[in-house]
């Protein structure tokens, strides 16, 4: 029996689904209306329960559908994909009448440039990323003068005077993190000794991956490493339970204020203070620049100065070393102390 | 003769009987899975059939489906000869990337430049993968270990040169290679509202290239000797060792293929978002095509359109991974489907080879006797 | 016991139908038939390894249905496989008390009872051996000893002197008559003529999976019984007028060739090979399997790299030349295993045409396949060398052993080789098939053509044989002239018991000359 001839029968049949589907001419987007629907939210890997960045967003469009009233939609992307799925996110997003839509995440940069330009009557947001286009707003933060902060609090907290850094991705994003924190730790503590080490060098995956990031921070921790900092996106928690594990160890978390996440309530008690990243004010403020007519556009910096990011004080294990941090948050704010960016 | 007749209604019906029980197996799975997350299964097929119709929808897949489908195709080479190339992976990575450091660091009219970044990826593919067949033949090693290592080796290595100041470039958050000049920009096919990229060309092309070579030519039945049995190969003559170098070669250019639409026709450059993952598609891909490269076309036509419709699915409010449970299944329903029928098949077959020659036994038996 | 009305259908095979077979205590019973005329099936049956789809099992007067090997070893019965499943690394008593600790125990107790065996039917088996030390024979011993440690009155011996040399075989039969004259019950299976009707109290012939008739060997002659299980005439492998010329075909010189064994030793495979075959000359080597016979082949295929040595073809030096250059040249091979070697079993069979020859016509037209003209041929050798099949697109596997090796023997002969390897040319192949592989090998060597013929079939060896060789543990030890010896003085060089030009005597002793 010739199995070429049975594939082929096969493969027509299988042919049927993709096939029969292949015979109109309209297009998705001819369909779409344009009624406005609210905010269209698209995450990044992850998804809205990442502890982290994403949730952070989330809790922007939460507190607008409370306080503006407007509905929303969140979708979330899958590890490894491409430009043509981000793409087709934010243009259903677009299609279906959301507004604005809002990528969260650098990946989006250029499905965003592209999309908005098919729909010039939508405002799109980018996170994280500057990305052009008449109705593109770019929101970026000051994650390196977070990052200096928490490098101070590490530096003062480590008894062992041996701090550790560990990014999702080594991108330049994340390496903003890196350098702010190592800043903020050799300027407290000349003689500590920092590792910084990447969970993946290119591969989005180091945002979804805690049993990489957990991994890596027993290995810290068993080179005598006390504090540990990760920008990892969920990968995050991973190394936090790590951390949770040893006694006297402290984590230090990122983007969403961590000690209060009820998914962390186990390692709560090891979380010294996290890096907020206050994705949801810079939500909140272009969902309400949208409602109020106003929508922005262009490059949007969420700083220290302006609350962009800030030291969360929770479970106040940083009490004790709080005039240091407000010492040092003042000389960023008044430019005595530039923080470098890459590192 | 009335029985092969009777063996070609029999082709025909056990033909049709696997796809049809794989597709009726794989919808029933499906619909109880999505009926169990409390949602209504026939209106996700609607929606999927639907929105899966429209016209962008159809240049999504098709554009979506070429990079899979060459992906597949390198990863057909291998199991034709009993090869497990876990790298296509890495192989396609590697190569686009250094096709795009190669191509970004040229200037030439359009007909030498393509030309030279896509034989570059396929070099580089070919030497990546052809170190895994290397080290199959002189130690011993395990393709499906050492493909998964030159995975990882291959990813590092783009990591330390994808940096600013080495071969990438910094641009926001992301670092790519130097962006392509306009004249490596690979044609496409106006179509609306968007175009088909014109990469699909050189996929039909391989295609065709893949069955012709491996049904036609001696070297192609010599491959499949060996992944029939390389005992048997060896003993008609085929160097087995250097069968092994040569298809892994042959895979590893063709994976090589695979970073390219995207490469030539979308991004122009290699950066840190340079789609990863679409080896591991192809391996699924060639499994549902049944290593054919007509059935591995439809599977990634099939792969395209549930992958363009998943997210639709999740704006109707079914949750994002169905897509993903769909597919697994369809593979597995393939798979088993095909293997259920296989063996039915030989097994009636060899029942009537049986079968008929002991009619012939007791035939001439009786003439025996009378005489 | 009494079977009635036995049938067994199978895929592919010749099926068991309405099998009777009566057996009574105390007695040898012979159960002879060709190559797959359903024996072994039959015994399966028995041992409870497969079920029949009709008939009855009864006995002593109790029908019984037996599910598992478990069942029929409760009721006494109990089979000694053609192959031995012994493990090596343990000794004779571990490998008797494994999977029956609960018998005997383990210890002094089961050691006993073994001796007690051992001595009550002379099998003379040491219970501390290893087993892997022990050669065949004795293996074969261990393995009766093990069936009846287990408590069996009646034994199924599945082909049991397959794997002897015949002194050895005379030595089981010594074996089997002490069982027998202990009041156990032997069901003796065997396609060799000489050996049922020397053993045998009854006989049961089986031809193409039914019961043919029986016989009682005193009445009986070796001819008559021979026609029984074929059916016709019985075809005899012998050569008439020698072919043999002066003109060298194949000539090896000192090959040798060395492998690692399991544990870590290095062992000569070949030492030291040299021999030269004429045009139209027939060389049969005879040995024990496992002497050096298979990589001797693989030696002149080019399969395996040798340590040194030459092999010459046709007046070439073709010791570097890679497999398909040695063929291309002429060499055509039926391998000994046709399964592993010479079939692609899941392809059609035009494509296994196909194998081994894909460079030559009319498989291929330069680097391009001709599908075509290859189904065409396959026609014509499924036509002309009487493969037994419903067409050429059904899958090799599909076929019966027989009429896979006359599409082996075909499509070698297809291409008119020089030199014709044939390692066991006709095992496990119907008698009808058997005869035609002859008759075409002899037709072939009256043309020119140059045989090494290995195998383990004596009677084969001899009677088609210009040229003997003996081989034991990988040199050519004893020649002999093929028109006067006997099975047992080629045996007993096959043992290494005599070396050098082997002389017919008319005594019963044989006698090793100086040199060759």
């Amino acid at each position: 029996m010739r199995r070429v001839s049975t594939i082929t029968v096969a493969g027509v049949t299988t042919a049927a689904l993709a096939f029969t589907l292949t015979a109109c001419g309209e297009s998705s987007t001819d369909s779409g209306g344009s009624k406005d629907k609210g905010v269209g939210l698209a995450f990044d890997v992850g998804g809205r329960d990442d502890h982290s960045f994403n949730e952070s967003a989330a809790r922007g469009l939460d507190k607008a559908e409370k306080e503006l009233k407007v509905g929303g939609k969140m979708m979330t992307a899958k590890n490894g994909e491409t430009e043509a799925e981000r793409e087709q996110r934010l243009s259903s997003l677009a299609d279906a009448g959301y507004n604005p839509v809002i990528g969260v995440g650098f990946n989006y940069k250029n499905s965003i440039e592209k999309v908005a330009k098919d729909f010039p009557k939508t405002t799109f947001a980018v996170v994280d990323s500057i990305a052009n286009g008449s109705n593109v707003a770019s929101i970026t933060f000051g994650e390196h003068e977070g990052s200096y902060l928490a490098g101070v609090a590490a530096a003062l907290k480590s008894k062992t005077h041996k701090v550790g850094f560990i990014g999702g991705v080594q991108n330049a994003l994340i390496q903003k993190f890196q350098a702010g924190f190592e800043q903020g730790v050799k300027d407290t503590d000349s003689k500590a000794e920092i590792r910084s080490e990447y969970l993946y060098t290119n591969n989005d995956k180091g945002f979804n991956d805690p049993a990489a990031a957990k991994d890596k921070a027993k290995g810290m921790l068993d080179s005598d490493i006390d504090v540990i900092y990760s920008a990892a996106g969920l990968s995050g928690n991973g190394s936090m339970e790590a951390v949770a594990g040893k006694k006297g160890a402290w984590s230090i978390g990122v983007d969403s204020d961590q000690y209060q996440q009820p998914g962390l309530e186990k390692y709560k008690s090891s979380i010294l203070t996290s890096v907020v990243k206050n994705v949801d004010v810079a939500v909140f403020d272009l969902i309400k620049s949208v409602q109020d007519g106003k929508p922005f556009t262009g490059e949007h910096k969420y700083l220290l100065k302006d609350n962009g990011v800030s030291l969360a004080t929770s479970g106040g294990f940083i009490d004790d070393i709080k005039p240091k941090i407000e010492e040092a948050k003042k000389n960023i704010v008044d430019g005595k102390i530039t923080v470098k960016t890459s590192p | 003769m009335s029985l092969a007749k009777k063996f070609d209604k029999n082709k025909l019906i056990l033909g049709l009987a696997a796809p049809l029980l794989a597709i009726v197996a794989a919808v029933a799975v499906t619909s109880v899975i999505i009926a169990i997350t409390g949602k209504d299964p026939f209106h996700a097929y609607q929606v999927m059939v639907d929105y899966g119709s429209k016209s962008d929808s159809q240049v999504w897949i098709i554009n979506k489906a070429v990079p899979y489908y060459l992906s597949a195709l390198a990863v057909a080479i291998g199991f034709r000869m009993n090869l497990f190339n876990i790298g296509v992976d890495g192989q396609y990575r590697i190569a686009a990337f250094f096709a795009a450091v190669v191509g970004g660091a040229m200037t030439m009219p359009g007909f030498i430049q393509i030309p030279v970044i896509i034989i570059t990826a396929m070099v580089v593919g070919a030497i990546w993968a052809g170190i895994a067949g290397l080290l199959k033949v002189t130690r011993g090693v395990n393709e499906v270990i050492s493909t998964i290592m030159l995975n990882a080796i291959g990813g590092s290595i783009i990591g330390y040169f994808l940096q600013d100041g080495r071969l990438g470039k910094k641009e926001g958050n992301m670092v790519h290679t130097p962006v392509l000049p306009d004249s490596a920009h690979f044609f496409e096919i106006p179509t609306q509202p968007k175009p088909i990229y014109g990469f699909v060309v050189i996929a039909a092309i391989a295609g065709l290239a893949y069955w012709f070579v491996l049904n036609r030519t001696r070297f192609g039945f010599d491959l499949r000797t060996v992944g029939q049995s390389e005992s048997a190969a060896a003993a008609s003559g085929v160097n087995v060792k250097r069968m092994v170098i040569t298809s892994m070669v042959l895979s590893g250019a063709t994976a090589g293929l695979v970073g390219m639409p995207t490469l030539l026709g979308i991004s122009y450059n290699y950066g840190t978002d340079f789609p990863v993952g679409i080896g591991f598609t192809g391996i699924a891909i060639a499994l549902l095509g049944r290593n054919n490269p007509v059935g591995m076309a439809l599977a990634a036509l099939l792969w395209g359109f549930l992958e363009r419709t998943g997210t639709q699915l999740e704006f109707e409010g079914y949750a994002q991974e169905i897509v993903g449970v769909v597919q697994g299944v369809i593979v597995l329903c393939v798979v088993i489907a095909y293997e259920i029928v296989r063996r039915y098949g030989l097994k009636t077959q060899q029942r009537k080879v049986g079968e008929e020659l002991a009619a012939q036994a007791r035939k001439s038996d009786k003439a025996e006797v009378s005489a | 016991m009494e079977l009635a009305g036995i049938t067994k259908r199978f895929p592919g095979v010749v099926a068991n139908h309405d099998i009777h077979l009566t057996v009574r205590r105390g007695t040898v019973h012979a159960l002879c038939g060709e190559n797959g005329a359903g024996k072994s099936t039959l015994m399966k049956i028995l041992y409870g390894m497969q079920k029949p789809d009709e008939g009855t099992i009864t006995l002593d007067g109790e029908q019984v249905t037996l599910h598992t090997p478990g069942d029929a070893i409760a009721r006494g019965i109990g089979m000694v496989h053609q192959h031995f499943m012994l493990a090596d690394n343990l000794t004779v008593l571990e490998n008797v008390v494994l999977g029956a600790e609960k018998l005997h125990g383990i210890g002094g107790k089961a050691r006993a009872k073994i001796k007690e065996i051992s001595d009550s039917y002379g099998l003379g088996v040491r219970p501390d051996a290893m087993v892997e030390d022990l050669g065949v024979a004795d293996r074969q011993r261990v393995e009766i000893l093990k069936v009846l440690y287990r408590g069996a009155r009646t034994l199924i011996l599945d082909e049991p002197t397959a794997v002897l040399v015949p002194q050895e075989v005379d030595a089981l039969f010594d074996n089997l008559r002490e069982l027998k004259a202990e009041g156990l019950t032997v069901i003796f299976i065997s396609h060799k003529l000489g050996e049922v009707l020397s053993v045998a109290d009854d006989i049961t012939v089986i031809r193409r999976g039914t019961t043919v008739g029986s016989a009682v060997p005193s009445e009986t002659t070796p001819k008559q019984l021979a026609e029984l299980m074929v059916g016709s005439e019985l075809p005899s492998p012998e050569t008439r007028e020698s072919t043999v010329t002066d003109t060298p075909m194949l000539t090896v010189e000192d090959l040798k060739m060395s492998a690692v064994d399991p544990d870590g030793v290095v062992r000569d495979v070949l030492g030291g090979i040299s021999f030269t075959i004429r045009k139209g000359e027939v060389l049969g080597i005879a040995g024990v399997e496992g002497n050096g016979q298979a990589e001797l082949v693989e030696a002149i295929m080019g399969m395996r790299p040798l340590d040194s040595g030459t092999v010459t073809l046709d007046g070439t030096d073709v010791s570097q030349a890679p497999t398909r250059k040695r063929r291309e040249d002429g060499i055509g091979y039926i391998p000994e295993d046709r399964h592993r070697h010479g079939l692609l079993l899941e392809a059609p069979l035009w494509e296994n045409r196909i194998l081994g020859h894909v460079t030559e016509k009319p498989n291929s037209k330069g680097a391009l396949l001709d599908p075509k003209a290859a189904r065409a041929d396959t026609e014509r050798i499924v036509r002309e060398y009487d493969v037994r099949t419903p067409g050429i697109e059904v899958t090799a596997a599909s076929l019966s052993g027989g009429n896979q090796q006359k599409l082996i023997v075909g499509r070698e002969m297809s291409h008119l080789p020089k030199l014709l390897i044939a390692a066991h040319p006709t095992r496990g192949v119907d008698v009808g098939a058997q005869a035609q592989i002859w008759d075409q090998i002899r037709e072939a060597r009256h043309e020119g053509l140059a045989v090494l013929l290995i195998s383990a079939d004596l009677d084969e060896l001899i009677g088609l044989s210009d040229t003997l060789r003996v081989m034991f543990r990988g040199r050519l030890v004893a020649d002999a002239d093929p028109a006067a010896i006997t099975p047992e003085e080629l045996g007993s060089a096959m043992t290494g018991a005599a070396s050098g030009h082997l002389e017919h005597v008319d005594e019963q002793e044989e006698e090793g000359g100086d040199d060759a």
